[in-house]
């Protein structure tokens, strides 16, 4: 599914004082499985999720999403794969403000093909259990709920992988249990979930944990 | 990527922010309101004039004015010029080929005419038989003066329709007496109407009496203001013209240092002298309202560019879900477009209500022209793309990872 292979991302080199924030880093993940990527913060894991995410681009090395060699792709190309491929969420949600939650949820869908894409929404939603929340406004959801619909935007062009960047960070313990068995469900029918946390707590959901540290990856085990 | 679908999801931004979307709509639609208006003002004076010149003269008339006056000053200007006589344009009438016919023109424009017990100040001409012919006006009631009147210098007189009602009330004018002055006259005719002048006088208070009547009985002068010629073939317009110039300066006894002590206007000077009038209308004040209209397109540029910054997360979103730079160039531009597409529309209606309201109050035909209707919505779709560039760029420029951090 996801090959990295001996990726590094180095900032700074204008300046002369270049800073890796990966090096070197290889990875396989396989289809259909469940990773935590764990680390402090500065520790690059941000960095290589964006690399995975394809919102940025390796200093050196070469990336095969689905046996395509997306480091190659131009910045339109790789649009479209994130817009079939990857289905993100993030800490911070980043829903539209002033915008029902069904349209939110429709966004990925404005960019792509698929027709009926009112329907495909309320399907999503279902997904998350908030089909009866679907003209509500951000403002009028709890932090969970915007997860959720979040999580059902991240779903609805049914990408192969999902992406999620520190997804609980701004949940009570309830709502964060709600996530993650969420992502437990997705994982189950089948979706290659990527989480990436510094809690080990969360991370112990996973079926493998990766632990990165300044730019390498220190440990890589399976639960 | 759905052009249908990021053009609805622009409406809904647009809808959502509404004030926003208003204070640009408002931008744009004061320039366009402002341009309807002023272009409607000046083709609507342009026709107006121009009805009002082709009333007057007719493509086949040459007009000699006394004096080196243009007709937009008229020869009163410098003074009476005393030069210009009846003789002079005998002459030209019989050595000139290709004129029909001559009509000499001498004119008060302030005198007192009264009858019974009503008095009127106005605008009394003195004009030759031919003048029927010549000016294209006739009389409606009674009858044109006759060649044997103007002879013997007769005081009759022929009266415009409004000037009759105000002097006879319920009288039929015809055969009544006024007086132009001490001098008694007997009304023979009432004139066809013909409405307002070139110059804003209105022809339907007109007095026009024998030209002789007018010059020594009146005025007591022996000298004419201006006189209208009929040509018989409109190619030989300029011909005739050198011909006249020649004949009028060997009468004067003009040595070669000295300029023309007459003009000489042909229909087409007339219509580019007002044409020229017309081009402080039709080219000056759109101008200025361009100018209003660009300020109504920074407007959009600097309320987008604050817009984008405040999208920034936005922005990144978009672009993390899958819409490339294209997308969101798409997405700001025909925002920028919509916006200035909404606020031309309501411009143009809003000028064009404002044209209609200042027609009806200042008694003023303006013409809406139908050019207008793409000054109204080309116009701004273009100013839209073009303010809407600068925004849009910097918004694709848009780091998705610092606009989602």
């Amino acid at each position: 599914m996801i090959q990295l292979k001996s990726i590094s991302k180095i900032y700074g080199k204008d300046s002369g004082q270049e800073v890796a924030a990966l090096q070197d880093v290889d990875l396989v993940i396989e289809r259909g499985d469940f990773v935590a990527i764990v680390g402090a913060s500065g520790s690059g894991k941000s960095t290589i999720m964006n690399i995975l995410g394809l919102l940025d681009r390796p200093t050196k090395g070469e990336y095969y999403l689905e046996n395509r060699a997306v480091n190659t792709f131009k910045d339109d190309e790789l649009a479209r794969v994130r817009n079939k491929t990857i289905g993100f969420v993030f800490q911070k949600f980043h829903l539209l403000p002033k915008t029902s939650a069904i349209e939110n949820v429709e966004l990925p869908l404005i960019y792509s093909d698929r027709k009926k894409i009112r329907g495909l929404a309320i399907e999503a939603l279902k997904k998350v259990g908030l089909e009866n929340r679907a003209s509500h406004r951000p403002n009028e959801l709890s932090g969970g709920q915007q997860q959720r619909v979040a999580i059902a935007r991240a779903l609805v062009n049914e990408p192969e992988i999902i992406l999620a960047d520190e997804p609980t960070g701004n949940l009570d313990s309830k709502s964060t249990s709600e996530v993650l068995s969420i992502f437990r469900e997705l994982n189950l029918s089948g979706k290659t979930i990527i989480l990436i946390t510094h809690e080990q707590e969360i991370a112990e959901q996973a079926n493998r944990v990766i632990r990165i540290h300044d730019g390498i990856i220190t440990e890589d085990i399976r639960n | 990527m759905n052009k249908k679908r990021i053009l609805l999801s622009c409406l809904r931004i647009l809808f959502r922010n509404w004030l926003n979307t208003l204070f640009m709509i408002l931008g744009v639609s004061v320039g366009i309101i402002a341009l309807t208006i002023t272009f409607s003002i000046g083709k609507g004076t342009e026709k107006q004039v121009m009805d009002n010149v082709k009333k007057q003269f007719s493509s086949n008339n040459i007009y000699i004015g006394a004096g080196r006056g243009q007709m937009g000053s008229g020869p009163m200007s410098q003074g009476p010029i005393s030069t210009l006589k009846i003789e002079d344009l005998e002459v030209i009438l019989n050595d000139v080929p290709g004129i029909i016919m001559y009509d000499p023109v001498q004119w008060l424009p302030e005198k007192e005419v009264i009858a019974f017990n009503n008095n009127v100040t106005t605008m009394i001409k003195g004009r030759s038989s031919e003048g029927e012919i010549i000016w294209n006006r006739t009389v409606q009631t009674g009858l044109f003066f006759s060649k044997s009147e103007e002879k013997n210098a007769s005081r009759v007189a022929l009266i415009g329709s409004k000037l009759a009602s105000v002097l006879f009330v319920n009288t039929d004018p015809i055969g009544q007496q006024l007086r132009i002055g001490n001098i008694p006259f007997t009304v023979k005719g009432i004139l066809e109407d013909k409405g307002v002048d070139a110059h804003g006088f209105d022809m339907d208070m007109d007095v026009i009496i024998p030209i002789t009547t007018m010059m020594k009985r009146v005025m007591s002068v022996d000298y004419i203001m201006s006189a209208s010629l009929l040509i018989e073939d409109v190619e030989q317009m300029d011909d005739i013209v050198f011909a006249i110039t020649d004949i009028l300066r060997e009468r004067h006894y003009l040595n070669e240092n000295e300029t023309d002590d007459f003009s000489i206007m042909t229909p087409v000077e007339v219509k580019s002298v007002v044409g020229d009038m017309n081009k402080v209308f039709t080219l000056v004040l759109p101008l200025i309202s361009g100018i209003a209209l660009l300020v109504g397109g920074i407007v959009i540029v600097v309320m987008m560019l604050m817009s984008v910054s405040r999208r920034v997360s936005e922005i990144g979103l978009r672009m993390a879900v899958g819409a490339g730079k294209r997308d969101i160039i798409f997405q700001f531009l025909i925002e920028a477009s919509l916006v200035s597409l909404f606020g031309g529309l309501l411009g143009f209606i809003i000028g064009v209500i404002g044209t209609k309201t200042l027609s009806s109050s200042m008694n003023y035909t303006f013409v809406v022209p139908w050019q207008s209707i793409l000054l109204g919505v080309l116009l701004p779709v273009a100013i839209g793309m073009i303010a809407g560039i600068v925004p849009a760029k910097k918004a694709a420029k848009q780091d998705p990872i610092e606009a989602l951090s």
